[in-house]
């Protein structure tokens, strides 16, 4: 069956500068989909090529097995809404809204209910007759959602779109965003830097890094189990051990820490030529107690600093040989109410928890 | 901006100190400026004997509103001719690299500050009858006898909509350059085609432009001397050459002052009806 929409070897050089690579990407009709990573990790740049304000310089775009790279971006009958505010500052809300079908020379009838019952979806029926300037930025991107969606496109862009308002009207548009998708069932390309953002939001996350995407999946499969340790850093918190590779199984290895403990059983990613490898921690998934623990792997770590964080503790140690972990403990661990600053502990976690990046490859 | 001071609401203090600051200038204008434009309008009713007289012979004789015809014709021609170069110049401007804009803004801003008698002159060897402009042409083969280009209004046309292009070119450029290119954008994915864009979106956001640049081409046109009277032919006078020839030739003050008053008060009407249509926000710019 083909796909939905499908991006294909998609590459976009500028001169030298390669800021997308081979990026292949198939999206089910419905699904919210976001890119994310870093700026200029070739999210937008990928995101523009669809909406055809970027021609990519090799590569294909398919919707339902057609190709739209040679559609003009008024013809392709996508949907974007921007990172800035693209309102049209001359007409009010009801004619910007109102604009995409009155260049399609709908009539006016249609044009007054349509634009009404967007308005009715992002909540602003009150505010048809103002200007954009009289809005706030939450609204204005609101109005910009309704316009890009009341032309009824198969596909919604969003390139950052709240990237620039505050973080308690950045949530509460959150929600908007996923119950409009919920309502209308249109797929959503969706660009962020923000992990918050694409975890909230997403049913599956692409993460882009240095214009190739270093892994597809939802958001628990990138946190459980992140392919490359980028992904690993830019989903969830997370702290790295230098580590040697001892044996591989089943992708599974046996590791050696420094202080000599050797670890079963990690999940690795990566070549295990160079023997090298990083072992990553999630604050989360780590133990602390006063006792060395009966089983398991544990390691020697002294409290550098603690900080009350309401529903948790967060906890700053450092092994014996001076490498930073942090710990999260939930408010009420047993051990809370006496931890202080100096105070040896041991910190363990279950291996299959943890996760080993080989050296060669991705190490930055 | 007189608004601006009493949106902040200064003390009784500021206020007489910037009125005092204003002083000088103030009085320098009032001497040597609004009194005399005045007594010149007064003797216009006054000159030869009280009443109206000079304005019946002005806008009754068929001579002088056919002066007043040509310059308004004149100024809208140009006016037109001048917004039509000047929208693309200025979008080119805002679109090329700031090299390029810069040198492009150098020779503009060359051309503007080269003497105005000097450019004028230069535009009558282009434009006469063994000229630069009809030699070329015969030469080409497109015309067999040289084209009346100078010594009438087609001459003055052509003078002051080279004269007048700056004045569009500065204030278009600065109203541009303030859209942000990705509105164009969305209008496109929007469905809008080019076209549709630039009817719908860009051009009601250049308007203020336009009207600024388009009005002060127009009055500036309505009274400039120089170049009708250097490129114009006798037979073809505009408004500014009448009140000069009254005023110096016949020193007839009272039609002289009879014809400034109707430059002024179209003048000032016009400004009028900008104000009420865009407001200042086109003039003084953010």
């Amino acid at each position: 069956m083909t796909p939905f929409l499908e991006i294909a070897g998609l590459s976009r050089h500028f001169g030298s500068f390669v800021a997308v690579r081979d990026v292949n990407l198939e999206i089910r009709k419905g699904e919210f989909m976001t890119f994310l990573g870093p700026s200029g990790s070739g999210k937008s740049t990928t995101l523009y090529a669809l909406a055809g304000l970027d021609t990519p310089t090799s590569g294909n775009i398919r919707i339902e097995g057609k190709s739209i790279l040679d559609v003009p971006p008024h013809r392709r009958n996508i949907g974007m809404v921007f990172q800035r505010y693209t309102l049209f500052p001359h007409l009010t809300v009801a004619e910007n809204v109102g604009f995409p079908l009155s260049v399609r020379r709908r009539p006016a009838a249609e044009i007054a209910a349509k634009v009404g019952r967007m308005l009715e979806l992002v909540r602003l029926q009150d505010f048809a007759q103002r200007k954009p300037g009289q809005l706030s930025g939450g609204q204005q991107q609101r109005v910009a959602l309704a316009r890009a969606l009341v032309y009824e496109p198969p596909v919604l862009l969003m390139d950052e779109p709240l990237a620039a308002l505050d973080k308690k009207l950045r949530e509460e548009i959150q929600c908007e965003i996923r119950r409009i998708h919920r309502e209308t069932g249109v797929t959503i390309l969706y660009v962020t830097h923000d992990q918050e953002e694409a975890l909230r939001l997403s049913d599956r996350i692409a993460v882009f890094s240095k214009g190739v995407i270093d892994q597809i999946g939802t958001g628990a499969e990138l946190y459980e189990n992140p392919a490359t340790r980028f992904v690993a850093e830019f989903i969830g918190d997370s702290d790295f051990l230098p580590c040697d590779v001892l044996a591989v199984r089943d992708g599974l290895a046996s590791i050696g820490l420094s202080g000599g403990l050797a670890v079963d059983g990690v999940p690795l990613h990566g070549n295990p030529a160079a023997g090298k490898a990083e072992l990553m921690l999630r604050p989360e998934r780590i133990s602390l107690s006063r006792a060395m623990p009966a089983s398991g792997p544990a390691l020697p770590a002294v409290i550098g600093d603690l900080t009350f964080l309401g529903s948790h503790l967060q906890v700053a140690a450092a092994t014996l040989d001076g490498r930073a972990l942090s710990v999260r403990l939930p408010f009420g661990h047993e051990v809370v109410g006496s931890l202080a600053r100096g105070d040896e502990v041991w910190l363990s976690f279950r291996p299959a928890d943890a996760c080993a990046f080989c050296s060669a490859q991705g190490g930055s | 901006m007189p608004q601006a001071t009493a949106l902040v609401g200064p003390s009784r203090g500021q206020r007489r100190t910037s009125l005092l600051l204003a002083l000088p200038a103030l009085s320098l204008l009032i001497v040597f400026f609004a009194l005399p434009v005045l007594a010149l309008l007064l003797r216009s009713v006054l000159e030869p004997a009280p009443g109206f007289s000079n304005y019946v012979t002005l806008l009754g004789s068929s001579t002088y509103s056919r002066i007043l015809v040509n310059t308004f014709t004149v100024s809208a021609v140009v006016t037109v001719v001048t917004l039509l170069i000047g929208f693309p110049t200025a979008w080119a401007l805002a679109l090329m690299p700031p090299i390029w804009s810069r040198l492009v803004f150098g020779v503009l801003l060359l051309s503007m500050w080269t003497n105005l008698l000097t450019r004028t002159y230069a535009w009558m060897v282009l434009l006469q009858r063994t000229g630069v402009i009809n030699r070329t042409l015969i030469d080409l083969g497109i015309i067999d006898q040289p084209l009346p280009l100078v010594n009438n209004l087609t001459g003055v046309t052509i003078g002051m909509t080279y004269i007048m292009l700056p004045f569009v070119i500065l204030p278009l450029y600065g109203v541009i350059r303030r859209i942000d290119p990705a509105i164009l954008q969305a209008a496109a994915l929007c469905g809008a085609t080019r076209a549709q864009a630039f009817r719908r979106v860009l051009l009601p956001l250049v308007m203020p432009g336009i009207a600024v640049g388009g009005l002060m081409v127009f009055v500036m046109s309505l009274g400039y001397f120089v170049t009708p009277a250097l490129l114009g032919g006798t037979a073809n006078m505009m408004l500014a050459e009448l009140i000069a020839q009254f005023v110096q030739s016949l020193v007839n003050w009272g039609m002289g002052g009879a014809a400034a008053l109707v430059l002024l008060s179209v003048t000032l009407s016009l400004y009028t009806l900008q104000l009420r249509l865009f407001g200042t926000s086109g003039l003084g710019g953010r």
